[in-house]
């Protein structure tokens, strides 16, 4: 029982980091259904960019900050450069062009960087607290995980449903043609939506990259329980992909707690499966279904 | 106010639209008429700029807006509600209003949706409550609010009647008449049901096949059997 608890809890910050990582796959399908496969080739990159800047000026803070600006321009570029030409061609092409933005964005990171790991350290302290007598798997750094996570959800929240722009946004995503004829710059939209979704991204990329170390590919296994967590909670649901991104994160703490960490992709490939078998249109989607 | 000048229009490989010129007044309804496709819909959607025209051009207070986006049209204000109650599901009924006219000032929006609440008193009453909930004809009635929620000095109406119980359409219509009359609104209004909407109209336009093959004033066209029984057909 004492193993389960503390599986659970060893789980809670990886998990509120994929749901961000879900979160921003999510906002970018909104916006353009398309799934960016190259979401967290852009968080690894942004990443880089916040331990340089750390590097430089000790600032931990300032290098999440720059990050997060990153984030924004990464995600404009790639939508403006790569995606709307695509599209106007095929949308299936956009969805193979992100795996070639993935491949460079890694291979540019490699350039830069090199491709040896790279330690992350937190800034604050990542040893478990210490209460009745034992040491709980659940740090100072695990809490400002979470803090993080859920200031910018909440923020975000705000923002989608109770700002002009934040209503322009869903209504681009739900209907652009009546978007359109309302006055909305739809194609602002979209691209807000890729922006939004870069910031996200880096900081998920900050925050998870203390938990192991960096490198180009470092993310790339994030990518599949983030696509998992996303199309469980019907890829089009910001609540669906912060649950679900947590809960995805509690069963892969379970499943390498109870058994090993190298079965954890497996068991998000199963849950996708029962998914897309079961409830195909996703667990909190507006659709009513969903091919498959 | 709204002139259209020799608009030839193809949708798809068919040639939809063929020289067709009208003016559109302000102050009163114009309605265009026809069976099921002779065109109404391509020149509705070709005004609100979601179709691009092959020849002819579209004026407006007399500047040329041929090939505008939608969203530089409506804000120019002609507002197109489009067919099939083109309200969103998944916002609230007031989330629907306010996506209308987002570029217009904070005492504009406030006044307009007043306005449409006086209108709409059922939009008020539902104003929480998701647009899905809506019956046919409160979908219709949110549809022209969030229209009149851009401030549009031109109205233009596709196929309202669609779907709806005649009472009903006899009364979304004859409010959109008394608008056009009290506040000097251009309203061009798009029907198959042209015994309804022949009713509330100033002037009446025959479309068959993509070219008018009538106009004049809604009176005289509403009693003209030939032209009933060759293009209406009832």
């Amino acid at each position: 029982m004492i193993d389960f608890i503390d599986y659970l809890l060893g789980g809670i910050s990886s998990g509120a980091i994929i749901a961000l990582m879900a979160l921003a796959l999510v906002l970018v399908w909104r916006s353009t259904r398309v799934v960016n496969f190259a979401q967290l080739g852009q968080a690894m990159f942004t990443t880089y960019i916040a331990l340089t800047v750390r590097e430089l000026t000790g600032s931990w803070f300032l290098g999440l900050i720059i990050a997060m600006a990153a984030g924004l321009v990464v995600g404009v570029i790639v939508h403006f450069l790569v995606i709307r030409p695509v599209k106007r061609l095929d949308t299936s092409g956009a969805i193979i062009a992100t795996f070639g933005v993935l491949i460079a964005l890694e291979a540019l990171a490699a350039m830069v960087w090199g491709g040896d790991p790279e330690a992350f350290p937190p800034p604050i302290n990542n040893s478990g607290y210490e209460a009745f007598g034992r040491i709980w798997p659940f740090s100072p750094y695990d809490l400002l995980v979470l803090a993080s996570v859920v200031f910018l959800v909440l923020a975000l929240s705000v923002v989608f449903t109770r700002t002009n722009v934040g209503l322009a946004m869903r209504a681009s995503a739900f209907n652009p043609e009546v978007a359109r004829l309302s006055g909305v710059r739809v194609n602002r939209m979209l691209a807000l939506g890729w922006a939004i979704a870069g910031l996200v991204g880096a900081v998920a990329g900050v925050l998870v990259a203390p938990l192991s170390t960096l490198s180009p590919t470092s993310f790339d296994i994030f990518l599949v329980f983030a696509f998992t967590a996303a199309v469980i909670g019907g890829l089009d649901s910001l609540v669906g992909a912060v649950a679900f991104g947590i809960g995805t994160g509690l069963v892969i703490a379970l499943v390498s707690g109870y058994s090993d960490s190298s079965n954890a992709p497996l068991v998000a490939l199963v849950l996708l499966v029962l998914n897309l078998l079961f409830k195909p249109e996703g667990v909190f989607s507006h659709h009513k279904a969903r091919a498959v | 106010m709204l002139r259209i000048d020799a608009l030839s229009v193809n949708y798809g490989a068919v040639e939809a639209l063929k020289n067709v010129s009208l003016d559109v007044p302000p102050g009163r309804v114009t309605a265009v008429i026809g069976a099921n496709g002779a065109g109404k819909s391509t020149l509705m959607r070709t005004l609100a700029g979601l179709e691009k025209p092959l020849a002819g051009r579209v004026l407006f207070n007399d500047e040329d807006i041929t090939g505008s986006k939608p969203e530089d049209i409506v804000r120019m204000g002609i507002a197109l509600v489009p067919e099939g109650r083109s309200t969103i599901p998944d916002l609230t009924v007031e989330e629907n209003l306010k996506l209308g006219g987002m570029w217009r000032t904070h005492a504009q929006r406030a006044t307009s949706l007043t306005r449409v609440y006086a209108l709409f008193p059922v939009l008020g009453e539902r104003r929480h409550l998701g647009a899905d909930t809506l019956s046919g004809g409160e979908r219709q009635q949110l549809a022209i609010g969030r229209a009149l929620m851009t401030g549009p000095q031109a109205l233009l109406l596709d196929e309202p009647s669609l779907g709806l119980a005649p009472l009903i359409v006899t009364q979304i219509l004859e409010l959109v008449e008394h608008m056009a009359r009290d506040s000097g609104l251009a309203v061009l209004l798009v029907e198959q049901n042209a015994a309804t909407a022949l009713r509330v109209a100033k002037t009446g336009i025959v479309l068959n096949l993509g070219e008018i093959v009538k106009s004049g004033p809604a009176r005289e066209i509403a009693q003209d059997e030939e032209l009933r029984h060759a293009y209406l057909g009832y």
